[in-house]
């Protein structure tokens, strides 16, 4: 216990709330399914550190397996054949470049045509730390049929999501933010615990008919409500704060994403900002801009996110590459 | 090996089969289990060369895709299907058609799938290289060289630790997947979880067109096998008595102590690598290679010819592609 508490209070392990709800989801699940078994790399010893629950009810459907990330994910589909629902824990998101051909062309592949679709998760975290210790892959992913994707932003919405994903059949990508601080804007998980739907945003505030609609994801959710909260309880029409008042919208999912919803805000306010944690490049805010430009002509866009750039190993540097609160307060200000 | 009946082709596999791995090969019993008579085999060779042949016509025809055939090399599977249950599991690559006839995948919708229609096993959806029939415990194929190997190892690892029944997993791969990194992941992962799998390695000594001195530094593929600490065995894999007899062992030392196996079978490919590509070879090495056809000799049971024509008439009268029923 004295280990794990200076293992959370490590330098290397701050932000740990999501990581938290995440452990409870699946500790819970698998106490109600006896098919889910967690595989990974080092996955005895992070559950050991991260989730002890699981550790002590469950170690025996705790696998460790060898560092290759490839071999694993295919290893992972094999056993889901026969009905095992497997967590496959591949730790760094930058990792999921290792595991792409086992992902995009075992994993998505093989429920196509099966009557018994497996049920498969796959978790990695994306991290600060480097070019190839800091990338965020989850548009690559959105590409592929056979694949969902989920970024939660909240503890609580991470604790829905992975229910959804081990009860939902097919391969879901779900990705841990630890680039999220604890504290502010970080919903808990509550005592309603239950699962969130793929495809449903969150509104995380309502605006004002006419102002802008901010459409985020991951670590600029939080940025994004942490820029605007100044402005949060102002609700005075003629103060020259008026249209900082916007509506914000947490995808959540990646794919499928809720487009009935971002369409409905939309009508209301016309305006279109997307904030994304990601390269702007071929990232999830094209489609979602290239989508709405097409099926509603009259909304202007904006996007912000990161340059196509190698990601610096200072923490410092990383973070100037993603957008400020700053950048998001001018955005909102200059249409 | 014995002939009991004289001659007429039942034996047993009482055998002298060389222990190539490192250990003992005395401690288990090698006496048969299972009596395989030779015609039956040769009946299913036929089986998959005919309809091969047939449907290598409907492709140069323009009316068959893109297929890999088996010719040359059907012995290894099925002298390894004749050792195994119903009950067992089978992953493969892409050469799948053989595998499929030796598995017992019935020929309409298998014909039918490979022609694209919708009576095909998965509705015209999965055509050749991602076929399954899990009625028959054939799982699923995976075109991509290699890929089969760790997947295999996770279906034998479930069935170990999940399902937890005696049954074995049997893969399918050739020499040159050997070269990949998914068979060397997979490999270790088989060795590391000691799982019931049955790998067999379909040595043509070729890769696509590409001779083995561009992927194999070794002399024999089981080499690498063993590295990882998995008994191998080496066998003609033209020969299908010494294949089913090599098959029988190493499916029981797979079944008794739960752990993977290494079946080596070397053997010819008589045909090109698929219809899309030319193959290299000279038409004199493909005639002295043609001298180690599996089927040389011999006769092709009666009606066999009729009935797989009426299979393809029927298949190329049904309707075209479709979604399966109830999706």
């Amino acid at each position: 216990m004295q280990l794990l508490e200076q293992q959370k209070k490590s330098p290397f392990n701050r932000n740990h709330a999501i990581r938290d709800a995440i452990g409870k989801a699946i500790y819970d699940q698998m106490g109600l399914d006896q098919s889910i078994h967690i595989f990974g790399e080092g996955a005895q010893v992070k559950v050991h550190y991260d989730a002890p629950d699981i550790e002590r009810d469950f170690a025996d459907r705790v696998h460790t397996l060898p560092i290759s990330e490839d071999g694993n994910a295919n290893f992972c589909v094999g056993a889901s054949l026969l009905s095992i629902k497997p967590i496959y824990d591949l730790i760094t998101a930058d990792f999921l470049y290792r595991a792409m051909d086992s992902i995009c062309n075992t994993a998505a592949k093989q429920n196509f045509l099966r009557e018994d679709k497996s049920t498969i998760v796959i978790r990695s975290e994306f991290l600060t730390g480097g070019p190839t210790t800091g990338q965020r892959p989850e548009a690559l992913f959105t590409h592929i049929p056979g694949l969902n994707v989920v970024v939660p932003s909240t503890p609580r919405d991470a604790y829905g999501l992975m229910l959804t994903a081990l009860m939902t059949p097919g391969v879901t990508l779900f990705f841990e933010d630890r680039m999220i601080e604890d504290g502010e804007f970080n919903e808990k998980v509550g005592c309603v615990q239950e699962a969130i739907p793929f495809g449903q945003s969150r509104l995380c505030s309502m605006g004002k008919r006419g102002t802008t609609t901010i459409l985020t994801y991951g670590l600029m959710r939080q940025v994004v409500q942490q820029a605007l909260q100044p402005y949060e309880f102002n609700h005075d029409y003629y103060a020259d704060e008026y249209p900082m008042l916007c509506d914000i919208i947490d995808l959540r999912c990646l794919y499928p994403i809720d487009w009935a919803f971002i369409k409905k805000m939309l009508e209301r306010t016309g305006k279109l900002l997307i904030v994304e944690p990601d390269v702007i490049y071929g990232g999830v805010g094209a489609e979602i801009a290239a989508t709405i430009a097409e099926e509603m002509p009259h909304v202007r866009v904006k996007r912000l996110g990161a340059p196509r750039a190698t990601i610096p190993a200072s923490k410092s540097l990383h973070d100037r590459m993603l957008p400020t609160r700053e950048a998001i307060i001018d955005a909102i200000g200059r249409w | 090996m014995t002939l009991l009946d004289g001659g007429r082709g039942i034996m047993t596999a009482s055998v002298d089969i060389q222990w190539v791995g490192g250990g003992s090969a005395a401690t288990l019993e090698a006496s048969a289990t299972k009596q395989i008579c030779v015609s039956e085999l040769q009946e299913t060779m036929f089986r998959i060369r005919l309809l091969e042949d047939r449907l290598q016509q409907l492709c140069d025809a323009g009316l068959g895709a893109d297929l890999h055939f088996s010719k040359g090399q059907e012995a290894i599977c099925v002298g390894v299907c004749a050792a195994l249950r119903e009950t067992d599991y089978l992953v493969t690559h892409h050469r799948t058609i053989a595998h499929a006839v030796a598995k017992g995948v019935p020929l309409y919708p298998l014909v039918a799938e490979l022609l694209g229609k919708a009576d095909g096993l998965n509705g015209g959806m999965a055509g050749e290289m991602h076929l399954s029939c899990l009625e028959k415990r054939f799982m699923f194929c995976w075109q991509l060289v290699g890929t089969c190997i760790p997947v295999a190892a996770g279906l034998a690892w479930a069935v170990k630790n999940y399902r937890k029944t005696d049954d074995i997993v049997v893969v399918f791969h050739g020499d040159a997947a050997t070269a990949n990194g998914q068979w060397h992941e997979g490999m270790n992962l088989a060795a590391i979880q000691e799982v019931p799998l049955l790998l067999v390695c379909e040595n043509n000594h070729l890769a696509g067109n590409v001779r083995p001195e561009h992927y194999q530094p070794v002399n024999t593929v089981s080499e690498r096998a063993r590295a990882y600490g998995i008994q191998t065995m080496v066998v003609n894999g033209n020969d299908v008595e010494a294949v089913s007899e090599a098959a029988q062992f190493a499916a029981r030392y797979v079944r008794d102590r739960r752990l993977p196996f290494f079946l080596e079978c070397n053997t010819t490919r008589l045909g090109r690598h698929k219809q899309g590509q030319g193959d290299l070879r000279t038409k004199e090495e493909m005639a002295e290679l043609a001298l180690h056809d599996p089927l040389r000799g011999l006769e092709a049971p009666q009606g066999l010819a009729d009935e797989i024509e009426g299979i393809i008439q029927r298949a190329l009268a049904s309707p075209d592609e479709g979604w399966p029923k109830g999706r």
